[in-house]
C-alpha cells in the first residue's frame, strides 16, 4: 500500500470518532475518577482527551490483559472438556503516543516468533492504532534515545499531528486506511506545506529534548559482554523494593504465569502478568532458586532490556523511552539511572 | 496438533505405579486417537501436564518413543500440583501440551559407546533414552548404566533395574548412599561406580542426570578421567510456565531451557551465563 497523507479539521474529529464508535470499540485517554488520565473504552467522542501526558498504565493491557482468560475447562462425569477462549473484538486505540506504538510493535514481533501466540495475534490483528505525535516532549520521556519518538516514521496505522486548526493524518497501513474509509468526506489530501510543517514540528520537538539522557549503545556493549560487576548489580538492587511496578507499567514487558481460576469442576485458565523482579519468579518446587540474589534479578531485567543478544532477536531495545519507570519506581532503579550506572561502572558514585 | 499453543489435549491415566514413598509413575494415553498420532517425541523432551484446577507444570517423558501407544512420566510429590496429581488414579483425565524442548540427539549417538549416570529421581529422563537404545540395541556400541540413590527405597523402576542387571545388552551398576538392612550391593555415592566399569572417554557419550550436587561431582570426575566437555550431556531444570520460550521464567541469558534445552552438553552449559 502506498502511504498517503490526509488532513482533518479539528472540529470534524468528533464526527470521525462517532463513525468509528458505530462499528468498533474505541479506547482512548480519558479523564479518570481522580483527575488522572487513563486509557479506557469511550462511549462518546467528547470523552477523548487531546491534551495529555502519557497515562501511567500503558495501553498494553488491551493486548495483554493483566488477567487474560485463555482456556475454558470443565470436568464432570463425562470427563474433561477444554476450549480456547477467543477475543475477536474490533478495537481502535486512539490517541496513543509514538512510544506506546513502538511498544506494541515490540510485543507483536515477539509474539509472532515461532511458535506464534494465536491469542495475542488475534487481538493485534483486530486492533487499529491511531497515534498522536508529540509536538512537545513529555517531562520524563527519552524516546529519542531508543528511536521511538517523538514522531513515528514507520510502523503506524495512522499518525496524527496537531497542526493548529487541523490534524495531519499519515496513513501507514491497510487497517489505517480502513478506519478513515467510513468517514472519507471528512478528510482532505494534505498539501505540501502541511507535510513540511509536520517535518518542522518533528525537528523542533527533537531539539527540545536537549542532550541524550539514556545512552543505550554503550550500556549495551557492557551488558552484552558481561562487563558489569555482580557487586554493582547488587548495589543497584539495594535501591529496588521488588514491587514489580516497573514491569507492569512497561510497554514492552510481557513475562507471565499461567493459573487456573474457578472451582467445582469449572475453571478458566488465565495468563497473568508476572515480574522477573520477584524472587518466586524462578523458584522451583524443590526449593532451589537460580536467581535467589536480588542483584541477579536486577541484572536479568536489564539484560533482557538492553543486551545485544536480545536486540538481535527483537530488532530493537526492550525500552521505548516512555519514562514511566522513572515515575513509578519507589527507589531509583529506573532505566536511565541503571543505564548510567552500567556506563559509569558506579552507582550513586560508588 | 493445532496452533493454539496454550490448549491442552486430554489424556487419560492408564495406570499408576508406586516407585518410592513419594514418587509415582503415570502411564498416559491420549483420549483422542488423532492426538495420540500427532504426539511424536524424542527422549529428553518434556510435556506440560495440567491437573485441572491446579494449573500445569513441566515433566519429562520417561518412556521411549519406540513404544508410542502410551507414554509415561515419573513424578515426585513436591508441591500443590504434584500433590493433586498423586491423588489421581487410573481413569482420571489430565491435560497435555507438548512435546517441548530439544531432546537427546539419538541419531548422533549412533555407533557410540553410551554411559548413563543417574542419581535418584534423575533416572526418568535418561530412562527414556536408555529404553530407546535398548529397543534398537544393535545401532549402539557398549551401553553402561550407573545408578545411585540415597537408600534402596529411593530407587525408581525397581523391576526394570532387575532386568537391566541380567540383560546382556547393558552393563549395569547400582549403589546407594546408605544401605538398609538386607542391602548387599554397593554403598557410596555414584562416582564409586566408575571403578567398577571400563571407561572409554574417546568414544563415549556420557549422559548425567540427578540432583545438582551429584551432577557436580560426577561431571568433575568424568573430566578428570578424560571426557571432553562436548561429550558430557545433561538436562537442565528451571521454573517454567509456557514451555515455548514466551513466559521468560526459564531464561538463562538469552537462551531458554524450555526451547533451546533442556538437553545441553557441558560446553553449551558453560556458555550459558545469567
Amino acid at each position: 500500500m502506498q502511504p498517503h497523507v490526509l488532513t482533518i479539521r479539528k472540529r470534524d474529529v468528533t464526527r470521525w470518532l462517532a463513525r468509528l464508535l458505530e462499528t468498533r470499540e474505541v479506547i482512548a485517554p480519558t479523564l479518570g475518577p481522580c483527575g488522572e488520565i487513563v486509557f479506557s473504552e469511550v462511549r462518546a467522542a467528547e470523552q477523548v482527551v487531546w491534551d495529555f501526558e502519557n497515562p501511567l498504565p500503558p495501553p498494553k493491557q488491551f493486548l495483554l490483559p493483566q488477567t487474560d482468560p485463555i482456556v475454558r475447562i470443565q470436568v464432570n462425569g463425562h470427563g474433561a472438556q477444554v476450549e480456547p477462549i477467543h477475543d475477536g473484538r474490533q478495537r481502535v486505540l486512539f490517541n496513543v503516543r509514538p512510544c506506546d506504538v513502538k511498544g506494541i510493535a515490540f510485543l507483536t514481533r515477539m509474539h509472532e516468533m515461532e511458535p506464534a501466540d494465536a491469542s495475542y495475534l488475534r487481538r493485534a490483528e483486530n486492533l487499529t492504532v491511531i497515534s498522536l505525535a508529540c509536538n512537545t516532549p513529555c517531562q520524563l520521556g527519552f524516546c529519542v534515545c531508543s528511536d521511538s519518538g517523538p514522531f513515528l516514521n514507520s510502523g503506524h496505522d495512522i499518525q496524527l499531528t496537531d497542526l493548529g486548526q487541523k490534524y495531519l493524518a499519515e496513513i501507514g497501513s491497510a487497517k489505517g486506511e480502513g478506519s478513515v474509509a467510513d468517514a472519507a468526506s471528512l478528510f482532505d489530501p494534505a498539501t505540501e506545506d502541511e507535510v513540511a510543517q509536520r517535518k518542522k514540528l518533528e525537528a523542533e520537538a527533537k531539539e527540545r529534548f536537549g542532550e541524550e539522557t539514556c545512552h543505550f549503545a554503550s550500556a549495551m556493549r557492557r551488558v552484552s559482554t558481561r562487563r558489569v560487576d555482580d557487586a554493582l548489580w547488587e548495589r543497584m538492587s539495594d535501591w529496588c523494593l521488588e514491587c514489580g511496578a516497573c514491569n507492569f507499567i512497561c510497554p514492552t514487558c510481557y513475562c507471565f504465569s499461567v493459573k487456573d481460576r474457578g472451582g467445582d469442576g469449572t475453571w478458566t485458565r488465565c495468563r497473568t502478568w508476572d515480574s522477573c523482579q520477584y524472587a518466586a519468579f524462578t523458584l522451583e518446587a524443590s526449593g532451589h532458586n537460580p536467581r535467589a540474589q536480588h542483584g541477579e534479578r536486577v541484572k536479568r531485567r536489564f539484560f533482557h532490556k538492553v543486551s545485544a543478544q536480545y536486540y538481535v532477536r527483537d530488532g530493537m531495545t526492550g525500552c521505548v523511552g516512555c519514562g514511566r519507570c522513572v515515575k513509578v519506581c519507589l527507589g531509583t532503579t529506573d532505566m536511565p539511572a541503571v543505564v548510567a550506572a552500567i556506563r559509569k561502572g558506579a552507582w550513586h558514585g560508588q | 496438533m493445532d496452533n493454539d499453543v496454550f490448549l491442552p489435549h486430554i489424556a487419560r491415566i492408564d495406570a499408576v505405579r508406586d516407585e518410592t514413598p513419594d514418587t509415582k509413575t503415570f502411564t498416559l494415553r491420549f483420549r483422542e486417537p488423532e492426538d495420540s498420532k500427532a504426539f511424536r517425541f524424542l527422549p529428553g523432551q518434556f510435556v506440560e501436564l495440567s491437573v485441572f484446577g491446579c494449573g500445569e507444570a513441566p515433566f519429562c517423558i520417561a518412556s521411549s518413543p519406540t513404544r508410542p501407544e502410551t507414554f509415561e512420566t515419573t513424578i515426585r510429590r513436591t508441591g500443590t500440583l504434584t500433590d493433586a496429581l498423586h491423588q489421581l488414579g487410573a481413569g482420571a483425565e489430565v491435560g497435555i501440551r507438548g512435546p517441548f524442548g530439544n531432546g537427546f540427539d539419538v541419531e548422533g549417538a549412533r555407533g557410540k559407546d553410551l554411559l548413563f549416570v543417574a542419581g535418584g529421581i534423575g533416572l526418568p529422563p535418561l530412562r527414556s533414552l536408555i529404553r530407546n537404545v535398548l529397543d534398537e540395541r544393535d545401532r549402539f556400541r557398549n551401553v553402561t548404566v550407573l545408578y545411585g540413590a540415597r537408600t534402596p527405597v529411593d530407587l525408581v523402576y525397581k523391576d526394570e533395574l532387575k532386568e537391566w542387571e541380567t540383560d546382556t545388552g547393558v552393563e549395569f551398576h547400582i549403589t546407594v548412599d546408605n544401605g538398609l538392612p538386607g542391602w548387599t550391593g554397593n554403598v557410596g555415592m555414584v562416582p564409586v561406580l566408575f571403578t567398577k566399569t571400563t571407561l572409554r572417554p574417546e568414544s563415549t557419550l556420557a549422559y548425567v542426570c540427578g540432583p545438582p550436587i551429584m551432577i557436580k561431582f560426577v561431571v568433575q570426575d568424568l573430566f578428570m578421567r578424560g571426557f571432553k566437555e562436548e561429550s558430557v550431556i545433561s538436562t537442565l531444570e528451571r521454573m517454567m510456565q509456557c514451555g515455548i520460550g514466551k513466559c521468560n521464567h526459564c531464561a538463562i541469558g538469552h537462551r531458554y531451557v524450555c526451547r533451546d534445552g533442556p538437553v545441553f552438553n557441558y560446553k553449551q552449559i558453560r556458555e550459558l551465563v545469567e
